[in-house]
């Protein structure tokens, strides 16, 4: 049996709205969901009916932004709003005029992945105009292996500063613990428990749980009772090997 | 018919035909083109050098179609003065945003001020550092939030925001110091006057000069265009006083005695 | 101001003295990616830190090494004497012009404060070089000339560092410079010197001549490119022994030479600091000190 068909035993996500907005703290694993999270819509829906964008919003680390998967995506007929040429490497905020474009006209789904924390988040202030209320999804993944999102006093802060930076509602929350590959099912379970308990605290739906496809094989299935998005690597460091 | 028909509006020669990186909202693109279209209505454009920063308009090279050097942080004053007293029949400028010109570039400018290179300098202040991702800069307004003040500028602790044309103003060098905005269609107007101007006392040879340029950041600001403009309004234009501050007639009479 | 002076491709040129060319050494490191023409003369004196004022050669690493930040060398030149400073003065503007990428003479406190004849050519001959067509002159009827070291997009400049390594590969076929002092089949042990250090050393070889000892001298004058294979040529030599590298520093080209004899030949070091400027008795005493070791391991064989 292939790992897919282990894996795909888990609910998929649903999702009501066409932009999705993911926000989080730095190194939480924001883009790497948003990636995937455009990979999961791609093979939902033809592109015909719904194309599949995403953009990156990154103007605060010039490295590990989605933007470095964007060759790949666009194989697989995503297209990923980013700087072209020179500019793709810049240090520099650049946030394409396309941006607002694609939020007031989205015709399918439109992932914007955001830079870390409440400073990250504050690009999406920039953009406050082009959002019509109850039309998106301010996802925050929550890595409890993060030390500003380890506790609930951390999560909650952290929803908080990204609210008022981004002038926007967070409306749903992404569990995403992990420890890059020494990740243990332990490490998954304790995550998802503090985000069930940031869920019940401040009424955010739990949206679903993301882990990498091999993190899950080694999880007992009755262990997660919430919608998964397996991960596929896709930024990768130098010296790791494609799955 | 077609006798009638005759060009209004163009794209200054001296501004490529190319779409910028700029965010929506930023003012760079308008500053850009009043220097473009300065430097065409004195037709210099081909005995031109531009000096680029560090910064977000470190690609105006791009832009600005003329001979340029891309500058150490806060060097451009320097390269500036080593190019023009080399080649005095040339019209040098910089074009440099206020974390680099008032904090690493500190003291190439009162220098260069204060020896009164032949150069122009065009100052972009929009009281933070864009580029880097929205840090303090020496000019940020008290009260002000950035992603390395964020509980607004403490003044007891970093000063109060520079005000580089007041302090170039105090040097006794005649000089052109004039701040400047570009947040109506009246400003730009004005700004286009004052940059139109500071090139000309270069062309006669006269003083250095410097515009300064009240600016916007939506990104890093967190607004979106309107409210920026907006916040410019309100915080950035009652903190850095509008108008010219010196003149090369007047440099006397500023600083008394020589 | 030099970066800046050297775009409008005049030939131009700078001189301090070691904190002085510290400060310098963002914008070396930003002419050096630019491909720009400059000279630049550093009279050593010794550090680190603010140090002293007195002669060193404590800046060898400094110069040949890069200096600043990135992936550069500076074509580095050492005269021993005044006349020597003219001659490869003119030659370093010539240098520069043919690589685009600064030169810098280093010389030490002695070089730079001496007084000597010297003779200057009624005119500097020299090869012809091709017209600076990248220089900044104006956009007139031609693309804008852009004089950058930004590269943002990786294969750009990993393209250019590649061009400048090559520049500098070529440096090391066509730009070596050395001198030999006293070189004979007799020599047992072979010094290492440059700049004013080499001339005390040629005292000393001479001194030692009289006492009936013959040692020779191998000066480099380029110390990037370092003369790395006429050193192993020489020192490999049958009849030399052991070598002895002499500075005014904490044994920095000592390295090099290290690396450039393989580890065929003993390499010692001998070296002052501080602005103390060995004298030529302090270089022979050394020079019998592995002479009379060399006999004592004779006799103990």
């Amino acid at each position: 049996m292939s790992v897919d068909n282990k894996v795909i035993r888990f609910q998929s996500p649903v999702f009501s709205k066409d932009i999705i907005i993911i926000v989080g703290s730095y190194g939480s694993g924001k883009s790497e969901v948003a990636v995937n999270l455009a990979r999961f819509f791609v093979s939902h829906f033809p592109p015909s009916e719904k194309p599949v964008a995403i953009a990156d919003l990154d103007v605060v680390n010039p490295y590990f932004r989605s933007r470095e998967a964007a060759s790949v995506l666009e194989e697989l007929g995503i297209r990923a709003i980013n700087p072209k040429g020179g500019q793709f490497y810049a240090d520099i905020p650049i946030i394409l005029p396309e941006i607002k474009g694609a939020i007031e006209h989205n015709e399918g789904i439109l992932i914007l992945d955001a830079g870390g924390d409440d400073v990250g988040a504050k690009v999406l202030s920039s953009l406050n105009n082009a959002f019509i209320p109850d039309t998106y999804e301010l996802l925050l993944v929550l890595n409890a292996n993060r030390p500003f999102t380890s506790d609930m006093e951390g999560c909650l802060k952290m929803i908080k500063n990204i609210e008022t930076a981004s002038r926007l509602k967070v409306t749903g929350i992404i569990s995403n613990t992990h420890l890059m590959e020494n990740t243990t099912p332990e490490i998954i379970i304790k995550g998802l428990k503090l985000s069930k308990a940031v869920s019940k605290k401040t009424k955010l739906p739990l949206s679903f749980l993301s882990a990498t496809t091999q993190d899950l094989k080694k999880i007992a299935l009755n262990a997660i009772d919430i919608p998964v998005l397996p991960l596929n690597r896709l930024l990768l460091k130098p010296w790791e090997k494609k799955d | 018919m077609e006798q009638d028909t005759k060009t209004i509006f163009s794209r200054p020669e001296a501004l490529r035909d190319t779409v910028t990186h700029y965010c929506p909202g930023c003012t760079h693109g308008i500053t850009h083109r009043i220097v473009a279209e300065v430097l065409d209505s004195l037709g210099v454009r081909e005995k031109t050098l531009g000096v680029a920063p560090v910064g977000c308009s470190v690609f105006i090279y791009n832009y600005i179609d003329t001979d340029f050097l891309e500058a150490p942080h806060g060097r451009a004053p320097a390269l500036a003065t080593g190019f023009k007293r080399l080649r005095p029949d040339m019209v040098v400028f910089t074009y440099q945003g206020d974390g680099d010109l008032a904090s690493i570039g500190m003291a190439e400018i009162i220098h260069a001020a204060n020896r009164g290179e032949k150069i122009t300098v065009i100052f972009i202040n929009n009281a933070i550092y864009g580029m880097t991702g929205g840090q303090m800069a020496p000019t940020t307004i008290s009260g002000q939030v950035t992603t390395t003040c964020p509980f607004g500028r403490d003044i007891a602790q970093t000063g109060y925001p520079i005000r580089m044309v007041e302090l170039l103003s105090a040097l006794g060098t005649p000089m052109y110091l004039e701040r400047v905005t570009v947040n109506s269609p009246q400003q730009i107007i004005k700004t286009k006057r004052a940059i139109k101007k500071a090139f000309q006392y270069q062309l006669e040879g006269r003083c250095f000069s410097l515009v300064e340029v009240l600016s916007t950041c939506p990104t890093n600001w967190g607004l979106i265009p309107l409210e920026a403009t907006k916040w410019l309004e309100d915080n950035m234009i009652p903190n850095y006083p509008l108008g010219c501050f010196k003149t090369p007639d007047d440099a006397e009479s500023n600083h008394g005695t020589v | 101001m030099l970066f800046g002076a050297a775009s409008t491709g005049k030939r131009v040129f700078t001189t301090s003295s070691s904190p002085g060319i510290s400060l310098m050494q963002e914008a070396i490191s930003y002419m050096a990616g630019a491909q720009l023409p400059v000279v630049i003369v550093n009279i050593m004196r010794g550090g680190p830190g603010l140090g002293g004022i007195l002669p060193a050669q404590s800046d060898y690493f400094q110069s040949t090494k890069g200096g600043g930040h990135g992936d550069y060398r500076l074509l580095v030149l050492a005269p021993s004497s005044i006349q020597e400073a003219v001659d490869l003065m003119m030659l370093s503007f010539h240098l520069a012009d043919k690589y685009r990428n600064p030169v810098m003479m280093i010389g030490d406190g002695m070089i730079g404060q001496m007084m000597e004849p010297v003779e200057f050519p009624d005119k500097y001959e020299e090869p012809e070089l091709p017209p600076k067509t990248w220089a900044a002159t104006g956009a007139k009827g031609r693309p804008a000339h852009i004089i950058k070291s930004l590269f943002l997009d990786p294969i750009a400049l990993d393209k250019n560092s590649w061009i400048l390594h090559e520049k500098y590969e070529r440096m090391k076929k066509e730009e070596i410079r050395f001198e030999l002092y006293n070189h004979s089949p007799k020599n047992e042990i072979m010094l290492i010197a440059y700049g004013t250090m080499a001339r005390i050393c040629q005292t000393a070889i001479d001194a030692l001549k009289q006492e009936g000892i013959s040692i020779g001298l191998f000066r480099p004058i380029t110390l990037f490119p370092f003369p790395e294979k006429q050193i192993y040529k020489e020192a490999t030599k049958e009849n030399i022994r052991e070598l002895l590298v002499v500075e005014m520093s904490t044994a920095q080209m000592f390295e090099d030479v290290e690396r450039a004899v393989y580890g065929k030949k003993k390499v010692n070091f001998f070296g002052r600091t501080g602005g103390i400027v060995p004298p030529p008795e302090e270089v022979m005493e050394h020079v019998k000190m592995l002479l009379n070791k060399k006999s004592k391991d004779k006799k103990k064989a």
